[in-house]
């Protein structure tokens, strides 16, 4: 007995042949009935369509992790997706990303598994405890600790959108997280030597979220990382980098290690009204660290001034009392400097009397929206993207010039991944006549991370090849594209930085949404 | 060919196979131990396990009680020496699994947690929330990459068994990355392959669990025991199959029939719908032959209403089953009922084995699903199973590691290796018929879910077997359209039915050639036990002729038969 076709679906499957090393698309219609999952799909076409199609699967329970594939470039199980709830009539089924392809959908997965060797995967006790003819005390509540981090199935979804794991040097994002479930298992006693594995790797992540965003089992990879620093830099093991970034920091409340007296120098040509001159505006421009003393960073922030200027706003900045807003430093780890950080932040919010507040950088944005002591305050904050998508919809700010452009948008991810703000950006493009915006292949949810992300602008030490921005620069010359836009600072030097590695200034150039606004108004 | 060897080669690496490997490498740094498997070994099976293992560690239970709760759900098929060395041995196992990091969950005072169980008349399944296999298979896993002296063959496929005269020499195996096939010598194997469940349609077991150990074991010459006992669970989610499972209805979920009647006060009106398994998956399948089963998109099924518990309730106590029936099942039990209908769930057949996991092969063992050391009789108590595999598991690497260091590798029989090699690549992928796997792996499923289900008659199980036979005949005309090396699945699959036909055949044989009802195994036309003529164990041998039937005692030490109540 057969049930009711809802619907026939048009699955295109990315193939590789391994025989004679060809990639090919397949297409297949797939009679689609309540209850069928994509990997039911998968075999229907195996069985009834395409014999030779090769993907895993076992449990078909969510539960083996022997099943994620791309469905429209964003990684799930096939066993535990309906494809009616997908709600299309065309899918792109793809391998996972990041691994080398064995056949069709089959990834090789030896390299992530591999890495689980590299941490001890079972609890660390001392020869005499195991010894114990009992099992352990553990309380609940102490089980409630690492439970969540213990639902992993080592899917290596997480792994295949890591932009850090290009580089092998990196455990992958799963491997943090059950490193750190062991951390935190009252009856673990290894806590120095799993800390030791990580010491110096662990810094690769750009706190992207990807792999926090895409688990299926939501385990908080992500997170893990943020708290294994933490403890490391309690240890005070990091690597000189990153000690440099957090000493400036202490010191000169920014990671450029400037004096802080010159925080606003990059205005003084400009009539810039600032804190504690000016008590009060309609709304307080947050510049960050970068737009204050990067010189590449300092001509987005005069596109600012001048964009705001012109659109008539009142508004001033923190001045030279702005401090770092902490939002790499809290990623890095250091959770003590990031709260006095905030503290004084705030405090000076108070000064202000500040009703409205609008940053340059998504870092800033997303540090004031979901951290601690700054959420608790619910800032009435926006990023700079938001307010201009805003005035250019009301019709208040109208680019009048033309910018004949072939451009891609970069989606950063404190402003995608982690703030779902996608189409504000774009918008604003839109909006510039002659600008010819086309998308890469990785995009929105499924953006690739620029590498500048928890620091790591400041630390990188990679070569070229296992830079994350060299692969997304790579990614957007496919498109013969002459311009990356995007609208964060980092991700404009770290994908500039990217350009002159790979020696291509002269094809492609990179500049914030700002800057594109500014030459348009 | 290639050829590696190892002291012991160890074929599985779900629950049974890694408790094995980690037995034989602490045994002796010396023994060199290797791991194959077809799948990585977090995606054997046993992950799937979910509600408990079962051990005696609190005051008020006793070795004797869970020994008597085993022999009784067994319907007294179970072989008591065995049964009372398992109980004896399953506690330390759960007590090693906390040390090497399960997170069991626990009573209030820190200490593991125990619930009620269908057939033990004391709480004492051990738990990790409803993923018990889950954790305990990551924990072996985790447990067995700490040895030195223990290699990982993952994603190899075993095709055969190499065996010098009586003694085993090695075996066959593909890799499937390169869809090269080797052969790897070993002073002993340990044969850990897991269930044939996929023989049926509608089962509970994973795509993977094709019993492929149990047929290689077979053709090399060691009887397969007990095959008719096949083990149906009642809730199984329609439908997937995948397993609903029974802490649903512990909650206080109804089970009802299209009249919306909760038709269990027919069959066990104490009970009701915590009565055993075997009980309710024949209650169900009545309900549905006499005309009250509900009619869906997928065949007839029966609900299973969990909607009174209520929103919070659901989300509280039975979070992975809601999860499961919306993703899985497409429907939301806290707004509908949940389809289910019996589901293929356990074999409690398999290589038969001793106590020590030795087979009538010299140097091969065999232990967990795959195998029959008589445990669990004619019907498995809910539990049993993973602490079986943990505890014959343990045994099986230890034996195995006594015999590989006191024995020297056997050399190999080179004509059966050119054998496995032409029928693998001649025979199989060469073929150019115009016969499909696909259509000769449904309808083998179909034939064993309509005649050698819950209810059997010799009528049904002889056509059965033509049926089966038929299917045979129709295999040798299969093309695998795939004829590529690299991880041809087409291959795999082929090497799979072929496989399950043959346990196909076993199964239908034993069952029909048992005129009685015994724990799983009902005969409308034999209804009721014979204790006087089948207190006796079936072994299968493999012929040319098929599946030639022999007997072998059961062993009572404690617990003559009495009749099974509840
Ligand atoms: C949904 C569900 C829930 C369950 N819940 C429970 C429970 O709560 N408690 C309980 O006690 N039992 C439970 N069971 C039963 C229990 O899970 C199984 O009996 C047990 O896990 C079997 O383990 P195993 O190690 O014998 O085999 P498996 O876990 O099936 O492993 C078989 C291994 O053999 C390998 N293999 C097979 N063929 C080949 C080949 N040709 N070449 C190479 N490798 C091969 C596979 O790759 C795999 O690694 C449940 C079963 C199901 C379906
Ligand atoms: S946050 Fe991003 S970089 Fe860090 S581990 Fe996750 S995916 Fe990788
Ligand atoms: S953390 Fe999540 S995404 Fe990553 S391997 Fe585990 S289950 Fe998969
Ligand atoms: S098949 Fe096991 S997670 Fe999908």
């Amino acid at each position: 007995m057969t049930s009711k076709v809802e619907k026939v679906v048009e699955f295109k499957i990315h193939r590789f042949s391994p025989e004679n090393k060809k990639r090919y698309v397949s297409t297949h219609s797939v009679p689609i009935r309540k209850g069928m999952t994509l990997l039911d799909a998968l075999m229907y076409i195996k069985d009834n369509s395409d014999e030779t199609l090769a993907f895993r699967s076992s449990c078909r329970m969510g539960v083996c992790g022997s099943c994620g594939i791309l469905v429209d470039k964003e990684p799930m199980l096939a066993c535990y997706t309906q494809v009616l709830q997908l709600n299309s009539d065309s899918l792109v089924i793809e391998p996972l990303p990041n691994m080398k392809i064995i056949k069709d959908l089959v990834i090789d997965i030896q390299p992530f598994m591999d890495t689980y060797n590299r941490i001890k995967p079972i609890l660390i006790k001392s020869e005499e405890a195991l010894k114990e003819p009992n099992a352990f005390v553990q309380v609940t509540a102490d089980l409630k600790k690492y439970w969540d981090l213990s639902l992993c199935i080592k899917c290596s979804i997480c792994y295949s959108a890591c932009p850090a794991a290009i580089d092998e040097k990196f455990l992958g994002p799963s491997t943090y997280a059950t490193n750190y479930r062991f951390i935190t298992d009252s009856r673990d006693e290894g806590t120095e030597e799993r800390l030791k594995a990580m010491a110096d790797n662990l810094w690769l992540c750009t706190s992207c979220n990807s792999c926090t965003m895409f688990c299926p089992k939501e385990v908080d990879s992500s997170t893990s990382i943020v708290d294994e620093r933490s403890l490391i830099v309690e240890t005070g093991g990091i690597p000189r980098t990153v000690r440099d970034v957090l000493t400036s920091v202490t010191r000169y409340h920014n990671p450029m290690g400037m004096h802080p007296s010159k925080r606003m120098e990059w205005a003084k040509d400009l009539e810039v009204k600032a804190f504690p001159t000016i008590k009060d505006a309609d709304i307080l421009c947050f510049m960050g660290c970068t737009a204050a003393f990067d010189p590449r960073s300092q001509t987005i922030a005069k596109s600012m001034i001048s964009v705001f200027n012109r659109l008539g706003v009142n508004f001033a900045t923190l001045g030279t009392e702005e401090w770092c807003c902490g939002d790499h430093i809290l990623r890095l780890g250091e959770k003590g400097l990031f709260e006095m950080l905030a503290e004084h932040n705030l405090s000076t919010f108070e000064k202000f009397n500040t009703q409205r507040i609008l940053t340059l950088s998504p870092h800033c944005y997303n540090t004031f929206k979901h951290d601690p002591p700054y959420s608790e305050k619910n800032l009435n904050v926006q990023h700079y993207t938001q307010f201009l998508a805003e005035a250019i919809e009301t019709g208040r700010l109208k680019p009048s010039k033309t910018i004949n452009n072939r451009l891609t948008y970069h989606d950063p991810c404190f402003l995608g991944k982690r703030n779902e703000i996608y189409d504000s950006p774009r918008q604003i493009l839109k909006a510039i006549d002659g600008l010819e915006l086309v998308e890469m292949k990785r995009t929105r949810e499924s953006s690739f991370c620029c590498g500048g992300g928890a620091g790591r602008t400041w630390t990188e030490e990679a070569v070229p090849e296992k830079r994350p921005s060299v692969h997304r620069v790579k990614e957007a010359l496919e498109l013969n594209v002459d311009m990356i836009a995007t609208a964060c600072p980092f991700c404009v030097t770290t994908l500039e930085d990217a350009v002159k590695v790979l020696d291509v200034e002269e094809k492609i150039e990179i500049k914030d949404v700002l800057e594109l606004l500014d030459e348009a108004t | 060919m290639e050829i590696m060897s190892h002291d012991i080669i160890i074929i599985g690496a779900g629950m049974a196979g890694l408790r094995a490997a980690i037995a034989a490498a602490q045994f002796s740094k010396e023994v060199d131990v290797a791991v194959i498997s077809k799948v990585y070994p977090v995606r054997s099976h046993s992950v799937c396990a979910q509600g408990g293992t079962g051990a005696v560690l609190k005051d008020g239970d006793s070795f004797d009680l869970h020994a008597w709760d085993t022999v009784k759900g067994s319907d007294f098929l179970a072989d008591q020496d065995v049964v009372e060395l398992f109980v004896r041995r399953a506690p330390q196992e759960i007590v090693a699994l906390d040390h090497w990091g399960c997170p069991w969950s626990r009573t209030e005072d820190g200490k593991i947690n125990q619930r009620r169980f269908g057939g033990h008349s004391f709480p004492r399944a051990c738990f990790a929330a409803d993923m018990t296999g889950f954790h305990e298979m990551h924990v072996l896993d985790g447990k067995a990459k700490t040895f030195d002296n223990v290699k990982f063959y993952d994603e190899w496929f075993v095709v055969s068994l190499l065996v010098n005269e009586t003694a085993v020499a090695g075996l066959t195996a593909i890799d499937m990355k390169s869809g090269e096939m080797y052969a790897l010598r070993a002073k002993a194997v340990v044969m850990a392959t897991g269930g044939h469940e996929r023989i049926y349609e509608f089962t509970t077991f994973s795509h993977t669990a094709t019993g492929d150990g149990m047929t290689i074991a077979y053709r090399a010459g060691v009887p397969l025991k007990d095959m008719e006992f096949v083990q149906f669970h009642p809730t199984g989610l329609v439908p997937p199959g995948v397993l609903i499972t029974e802490g649903a209805r512990g909650e206080g979920g109804y089970l009802l029939n299209s009249k919306g009647e909760r038709f269990m006060k027919r069959y066990a009106p104490e009970r009701m719908e915590l009565a055993p398994r075997d009980i309710i998956a024949r209650a169900e399948m009545t309900e549905i032959l006499e005309g009250r089963g509900l009619e869906g998109p997928y065949g007839h099924y029966l609900a299973l209403d969990i909607r009174h518990l209520g929103e919070e309730k659901i989300n509280e106590r039975l979070p992975l089953i809601r999860d499961v029936a919306i993703k899985l099942g497409g429907i939301d039990p806290v707004k509908e009922p949940i389809p289910i209908r019996p589901a293929a769930h356990y074999s409690m057949g398999g290589i038969n084995a001793s106590i020590k996991a030795e087979t009538s092969i010299s140097g091969l063992y065999a232990v967990g699903e795959c195998a029959c050391m008589s445990l669990h009789g004619a019907n498995r108590l809910g539990t049993n199973s993973t602490a079986d595999c943990l505890v014959f598991g343990a045994i099986g690497g230890q034996e195995a590691a006594k015999h590989a260091l006191s024995e020297s590798l056997r050399e190999l029989p080179k004509e059966q290796i050119l054998t496995s090699e032409k029928r693998v690549f001649d025979t199989i992928l060469g073929s150019e018929g115009d016969e499909r796997v696909a259509a000769i792996r449904d309808e083998m499923r179909t034939i064993m879910n309509d005649n050698v289900w819950i209810f059997r008659t010799g009528d049904g199980l002889k056509s059965a077997l033509k049926g089966i036979r038929e299917l045979r005949e129709r295999f040798g005309k299969v093309t695998v359209e795939d004829k590529s090396k690299q991880f041809n699945t087409g291959l795999i699959g082929a090497l799979q039915l072929d496989f399950t036909l043959d346990l196909a055949e076993v199964t239908i044989t034993s069952a029909l050639a048992r005129t009685e009802s015994r724990g799983a195994h009902f005969r409308k036309d034999y209804s009721k036990r014979d204790d006087e003529n089948w207190t006796k164990h079936t072994l299968a041998y493999c012929t040319k002729e098929g599946p030639k039937l022999e007997y072998a005692p059961v062993t009572i030490t404690k617990w003559p038969p009495t009749a099974r109540t509840y």
